[in-house]
């Protein structure tokens, strides 16, 4: 008797405290609500307005619809992104699926090896890319032009980077990753029964594949080929370093002359318009396409998988392998190490030609570039940790089914996916760079607009994680006394360390190179190393630019390994990762 | 009394520069006190800007946060400054005069006339008679090459030479839309040659980067073999070794005299004002020279291998075509050469 009494008062005493917490914790979920709309329905919504708003007046207006579609220039650079666009996802088709298919399902020597360069090519960024194959490609003293030239005795070689192939090549040997991703994430789950069936029906192994193997991963490859496209049409950077030289506009770098003298944002939004369109209708598409998953390959029988003999021909698939890899790592990074450490890099391999004085004047001698990469470093780690607090709670809620339409909270979480990156800082830089925030060039409002973008990544892993979640631990607390705060905090937390570690790397990664919502929204304090390495390349100071990337690169790599012992070795390869 | 007078007189003359010095010395505790400037500059490379920064750092021990940039680039930002109430720029330093008539008669810029605003060369006194941006610096864009691959003979010498067939492919120019230098000299060519000129270069495909600064590594890569450059990043890298050379136009190089002032608002008036001081100081007009800018004052002498503006036929257009003009042929330029 004494002791249900006892239990009893405790657990009057626990509803008590429970209740007065949970007072609490609404006040969390409705913190963490309120920060959603402030990240993503804001900007977004002030983007739309701005469209239609007079510059100075802010009266209603169809004026800067005008302006932005008012000249042949502009409609131009409209259709050159959309032909960049498919050749590229083309091109980059070509480079992945392939390599895909080979690591997948052959056995192809090296496909460890070949994961590995995959890796190294996804973690380039762009503008990186961008240098390294000028180096390699500019018309007159470009490396292969200058081999080319030597090997034949011609006059000129045949590469140049100045042109729309050039840029059509540079784009998509740094974004074929993504289709990789995709494609071996769902051969991977091709069983080797249909296969061999096909086998068994007279077909060889080329045949098999061609008829069998990748038509059903065709929806997987035609979503990556999509987010090849729509990455291809956002990019600012490569755009910006060889669409000018070779004289040509995109939508980006047309978005860009907008936000130049005199700035005009109004503009900017009405021609961003067609941008963020074309993005989300093709999301729209590409969720449609995966989300049949196939020809329901996924069944509960655990299908056996064994990699396809390929004979001789698997070396002919590794010398492609190699090709792809030479084409976006090899080359690239031996000739970026050779002009970080050149006086002048069209001199060549010499003696003579080498010092350290690069390296020496980015990090010592120029008195922002060292700060860039700092700033950098903590934006990042700033807006990682954000996102996946933020994205945390939020996937909490919606799993939990904590509050009514939890759902439309993980959809504004994805939601930022759809916005281009310049797009999304346009509408940043509208909502929240004028009074009364006035955040313009200061840190807090590229960490909002970083923490945006990756918000998708942040919650596509949240929810994966608290999925395989059993909710019992947590009632447990809660049945205990302590509050969903406390559960979260105690119990799903810890138990998702790991995952939630995964996140944080994949956005900070990503984070430190981002450039296309940065160049609209830093100050003259808050520059980042990405819009460094732009400014810098006003001057075509590649030897500089070199030094500068290589650095990047190198305190990306000890994450890098971090995450890979932590995580596993494909950890920035999964399908969770885009 | 007359004595008197005198006595006073030779008193009032010693003490007239013991009285400038000691403002100096006031307006240096004051700097020292802000402890830091930023200073939006295009008139130097990256290089040269730092070099000078550095140099003000180590004399007066205030942090200079250099911020290089193109002078549009330069310009567009600190406009984006000043509206979003943020002015962050102290000193601004840029290649387009027409930034600074429309700044000033915007009241955006502080008047400011540097004590030793008289002990610099007469050439470039007395800019602005209102005294708020002051010449600090002065270079030329010339007819530059890879003296590697190009016989001194086959050079171009003026600048109609550019439109030679025989240049197809092989040109390298900057953008007026970012560049000063660039945009000064496609208004002085339309005023030489209209623009026809610019339809003409149009047909040998010039490379066009950003910065003017970019055809110094056109050059040395072996990208592009003429260019219209700027004297002083072209010679200092040719003076580093690489294959380099300059012709003066005989139809007249541009002469680009760049200003600077401090920008009203500015966070860090004091340290601006020294700041101001010291481009007008013999040491600045050393570095300068070391970058094979035209030295400021007269008792630093040219670099090795420049010619005195004296020798050589300049042109420059004012400051009211500059204003009026860059504007125009930036839309002119995109039209005719797609960006």
């Amino acid at each position: 008797m004494a002791v249900t009494g006892t239990v009893a008062v405790e657990a009057s005493a626990a509803v008590v405290s429970r209740a007065g917490r949970w007072d609490t914790t609404w006040l969390l979920w409705i913190a963490v609500i309120a920060v959603l709309l402030v990240l993503v329905v804001s900007p977004f919504v002030y983007l739309v307005l701005t469209s239609f708003q007079a510059e100075r007046t802010g009266d209603f207006t169809l004026s800067n619809y005008a302006t932005a579609y008012g000249r042949a220039r502009y409609i131009d650079a409209l259709f050159n992104s959309l032909k960049l666009g498919v050749g590229v996802a083309a091109l980059a088709g070509l480079f992945a699926i392939p390599l895909a298919w080979a690591v997948a399902r052959t056995d192809m020597p090296g496909r460890g090896f070949t994961r590995m360069l995959v890796l190294a090519t996804f973690i380039t960024p762009p503008y990186t890319g961008a240098v390294a194959w000028i180096l390699l490609a500019a018309p007159n003293a470009g490396w292969l032009n200058r081999f080319y030239m030597f090997v034949t005795g011609a006059e000129a070689g045949p590469f140049n980077i100045y042109s729309f192939t050039g840029l059509v090549v540079v784009i998509a040997l740094y974004s074929f990753p993504y289709i990789f991703i995709f494609t071996t994430a769902a051969l991977e789950l091709v069983s080797s029964e249909m296969e061999d069936a096909a086998n068994i029906l007279g077909a060889g192994t080329w045949r098999t594949m061609r008829r069998v193997t990748l038509p059903l991963a065709l929806p997987a490859i035609m979503g990556g080929l999509i987010i090849c496209f729509l990455e291809a049409i956002a990019l600012f950077a490569s755009p910006a370093m060889i669409a000018i030289p070779a004289r040509f506009n995109v939508v980006t770098t047309q978005l860009y002359q907008f936000f130049g003298n005199p700035v005009r944002v109004e503009v900017a939004a009405a021609y961003a318009m067609p941008l963020l369109g074309v993005t989300v209708l093709l999301i729209l598409v590409q969720r449609l396409i995966t989300a049949r998953k196939g020809f329901a390959t996924l069944t509960g029988k655990g299908g056996e998988r064994r990699p396809i003999r390929l004979g001789p021909w698997r070396w002919v698939v590794f010398g492609y392998a190699m090709l792809v890899a030479s084409l976006s790592v090899f080359l690239p990074y031996i000739f970026l190490v050779q002009s970080s450490l050149a006086r002048a890099w069209g001199r060549g391999f010499s003696l003579d030609n080498i010092t350290l004085r690069n390296f020496d004047f980015v990090l010592f001698e120029h008195t922002t570039a060292a700060q860039s990469v700092i700033n950098s470093f903590i934006y990042a780690s700033a807006s990682a940790t954000a996102a996946v607090l933020i994205t945390l709670g939020i996937a909490y809620i919606v799993t939990r089914r904590l509050v009514p339409f939890a759902e439309v909270l993980g959809f504004l979480c994805v939601a930022p996916f759809v916005i281009p990156g310049v797009v999304l800082a346009i509408g940043f830089y509208a909502a929240y760079a004028p009074p009364p925030l006035s955040l313009y060039g200061t840190a807090l409002i590229l960490i909002l607009a970083f923490t945006t973008r990756f918000l998708p990544i942040g919650y596509v892993n949240a929810s994966a994680a608290l999925r395989s979640l059993n909710p019992e631990m947590e009632e447990a607390v809660r049945v205990l006394g302590g509050s969903r705060l406390m559960a979260l905090r105690r119990v799903v937390a810890p138990l998702l360390k790991r995952s939630l570690l995964g996140a944080w790397l994949l956005i900070f990664i990503p984070a430190t190179r981002e450039l296309s919502s940065a160049i609209f929204l830093y100050g003259p304090n808050t520059k980042v190393a990405s819009v460094m390495i732009f400014d810098m390349s006003e001057e075509g100071n590649f030897e500089y630019l070199s030094a500068l990337a290589l650095i990047l690169q190198v305190l990306i790599l000890p994450l890098l390994w971090f995450g890979q012992r932590a995580l596993g070795r494909d950890f920035m390869l999964r399908r969770t990762a885009t | 009394m007359k004595i008197l007078a005198r006595l006073a007189f030779v008193a009032a003359l010693a003490l007239a520069p013991l009285s400038a010095r000691a403002d100096l010395k006031a307006l240096e505790e004051a700097a020292k006190k802000e402890g830091e400037i930023t200073w939006y500059i295009s008139h130097y490379t990256a290089e040269g800007a730092e070099d000078l920064g550095r140099a003000f750092t180590k004399t007066y021990g205030i942090k200079v946060n250099v911020v290089r940039t193109t002078a549009q680039v330069a310009y567009q930002r600190l406009l984006q400054d000043m509206k979003n109430n943020q002015t962050i720029c102290d000193v601004f330093s840029s290649t387009d005069l027409g930034h600074y008539a429309r700044l000033k008669a915007g009241g955006k810029l502080e008047k400011y006339i540097p004590e030793s605003a008289t002990k610099i060369d007469a050439a470039f006194r007395n800019f602005d008679p209102d005294g708020y941006y002051h010449p600090t610096a002065a270079g030329q864009v010339v007819l530059t090459y890879n003296s590697a691959k190009v016989k001194p003979e086959d050079t171009p010498k003026k600048w109609t030479d550019l439109l030679d067939i025989k240049w197809k492919d092989k040109v390298s120019t900057g953008h007026p839309a970012f560049s000063g230098y660039v945009g000064t000299w496609v208004l002085t060519m339309r005023r030489l040659y209209g623009w026809k000129y610019f339809e003409s270069l149009e047909k040998n495909k010039p490379q066009t980067g950003r910065s003017i600064n970019d055809t110094v590594t056109a050059l040395v890569a072996g990208e592009r073999l003429v260019a219209a450059g700027a004297d002083g990043s072209t010679l200092f890298s040719a003076s580093r070794g690489n294959p380099l050379a300059v012709n003066y136009p005989t139809d007249g190089s541009i002469l680009m005299i760049s200003p600077s002032s401090i920008v009203r608002g500015a966070k860090h008036p004091n340290a601006a004002r020294l700041f101001m001081e010291f481009l007008y100081s013999i040491e600045a007009s050393e570095i300068s020279v070391k970058h094979f800018g035209i030295p400021l004052r007269p008792e630093v002498a040219g670099a090795p291998g420049t010619q005195p503006i004296s020798k050589i036929k300049v042109i420059r257009p004012t400051v009211e075509e500059v204003e009026k003009g860059i504007p125009e042929v930036i839309e002119q330029w995109r039209d005719t050469f797609g960006n």
